[in-house]
């Protein structure tokens, strides 16, 4: 039987504009502060593994052979470290990783790093950088972008499910809402629904980036790094650290088509929906059963695509529970309490890392006053790469 | 005698891929046909290419957009794009160029060479009104 895997340190650095700061620096920044809240700083050599997740070193930072620097920083050498790059879930495939080094019994302690540094090019740069991930001909080639995936996907679903811009710019407000109690949140500015939609200048502050997707429906270009640190919880080595392990009880992931367009409904994210039923299956939970989640809403609309594929609501109902703001803190399913991508921020390789982060800060209890869920139970991380064509779901509970 | 053909101007069309075996049709071409497995073969060297065949023409207007945030390489402010479906049920994606665009409406797509993005020209699909 393989062994339990949990979590027993978290870092995080706050996202931001970080572009004066090295890459691999801010990654061992979040490295340190994880093996500090571990309690093995002094100890760090009990790392047995590293992965570490990022997406455009080599296109952004000109800088290739991650791993080896961040491991060399950290003084860890001869630790074994691999770089994972899989687009914007390249962190949530880290962790998957780790966690099979674990459970294989081929390490019993491995930390996960995720990093990046968007804000050293322009946005336009930065913009289509990530377009990369799209087909070459077919979708890159074409002039297309993740925004221009964003708000086609954003458009089909408005008009299918009668979804309005007002329901998009509510699920703003609430990930403005919590982003601004959250201290490692890109954007920590509240935001009201008469500024960014109701007002006659509404228009003015919240425009259109693609449409009919706005400012406030679009995550900003974010610098950041996180860190999690996995243990093998049935090894003696499990006693070493300072917090009791928030255990991955589920974790799944799974693919879909490269070219969007050839996705027989283009409003399945297919991969969202086998990811999250093999993470729940291996935890032997049903949708019911978790207490909140961070969602990959690099587009608000995703927020409420994601968890209808994810199970929470039947297709299309989402926004209804977006109308009676069951998805804050205090309601029935709190989705995104980080702030989530849209106002936390997205630097693509470290997302899925912080997502874990901010499952483990909720579980422990330790989020910020007025940011922490009441009792939670089990947290759902749905960390989605490409335009949903390699999503991976992680389940962390609380033991 | 010069022959002039040298200087003619390479084509513009963008090719689906026709399964010699069970004539399935795809645009991208996969390296396998989902439907009967038959290997494809660019070089021509093993197997024989699959057929390919110029997408063009009538086609429907499934959704749209219009970018403000522009990626690099254009100097104008918003460009417009979609993802349509052709009679034979295959779909690309690539610029729109519509007055009032309407998902559903009738347009025909044409192909253009484009230098906007960073590398060499690429074919890009237009997308206008019929």
């Amino acid at each position: 039987m393989a062994p339990r895997v949990g979590i027993v340190g978290i870092g995080h650095i706050k996202f931001g504009n970080l572009s004066e700061y090295d890459l691999v620096d801010i990654m061992a920044y979040t490295a340190t502060d994880a093996l500090r809240d571990a309690g093995i700083l002094a100890d760090r050599r009990m790392v047995d593994q590293l992965f570490v997740a990022n997406m455009g070193g080599g296109v952004i930072n000109h800088q290739t052979g991650i791993a080896s620097a961040l491991v060399s920083r950290l003084g860890l050498e001869p630790t074994p470290a691999e770089l994972v790059e899989n687009g914007p879930a390249s962190g949530g495939s880290a962790i998957k990783l780790g966690y099979m080094a674990v459970a294989s019994g081929m390490a019993d302690v491995v930390m996960v790093v995720g990093g990046e540094t968007m804000r050293k090019v322009t946005g336009w740069k930065a913009t289509d950088f990530v377009a990369t991930l799209g087909h070459p001909e077919a979708e890159y080639g074409m002039g297309l972008t993740l925004p221009a995936f964003g708000a086609m996907f954003a458009r089909l679903y408005m008009e299918r499910y009668g979804v309005t811009e007002r329901d998009l710019a509510l699920v703003a407000v609430k990930d403005h809402a919590n982003a601004a109690r959250n201290k490692y949140a890109h954007v920590q500015e509240p935001c009201t629904i008469e500024a960014i939609h109701e007002s006659p200048d509404a228009h003015v502050v919240n425009n259109y980036v693609a449409e009919p997707l706005r400012l406030y429906s679009v995550c900003p270009v974010s610098d950041g790094a996180a860190t999690v640190i996995l243990v093998n919880m049935d090894s003696p080595k499990a006693a070493a650290f300072r917090h009791p392990p928030i255990r991955i009880a589920g974790l799944g992931s799974a693919t879909d088509t490269h070219c969007v367009h050839n996705r027989k409904d283009p409003l399945h994210l297919d991969a969202v929906r086998l990811s999250a039923e093999k993470a729940l299956a291996m935890a032997k939970l049903t949708p019911q059963d978790i207490s909140f989640a961070e969602l990959h809403d690099a587009f608000v609309v995703l927020e409420l695509a994601i968890a209808e594929e994810v199970g929470f609501y039947p297709r299309g109902k989402a926004v209804e529970a977006v109308r009676r703001n069951e998805n804050a803190i205090d309601g029935k399913l709190p989705l995104n309490t980080s702030g989530g991508l849209k106002a936390k921020g997205h630097p693509v390789g470290a997302t899925g890392v912080s997502q874990v982060v901010e499952l483990v800060r909720q579980l422990r209890g330790k989020a910020e006053p007025g940011r922490q869920v009441k009792n939670p139970r089990y947290g759902m991380a749905v960390n989605f790469g490409g335009f949903g064509n390699n999503v991976v779901a992680i389940i962390c509970a609380k033991e | 005698m010069i022959d002039f053909s040298v200087y003619e101007t390479k084509q513009l069309e963008i090719y689906a891929y026709r399964c010699p075996e069970c004539r399935a049709e795809y645009y991208p071409a996969p390296m396998l046909c989902a439907k009967c497995h038959c290997r494809r073969d660019p070089s021509g060297i093993v197997h024989k290419d699959w057929d390919p065949f110029p997408l063009e023409g009538a086609c429907t207007l499934l959704t749209w957009t219009r970018v403000w945030a522009l990626p690099e390489g254009y100097d104008r402010p918003c460009e417009m794009f979609g993802i349509v479906e052709f009679p034979n049920g295959l779909r690309a994606a690539g610029r729109l160029e519509a007055a009032s665009p309407v998902m559903g409406m009738a347009l025909v797509a044409r192909v253009e060479e484009s230098t906007e993005r960073p590398g060499p020209p690429a074919k890009v699909f237009v997308f206008s009104e019929a």
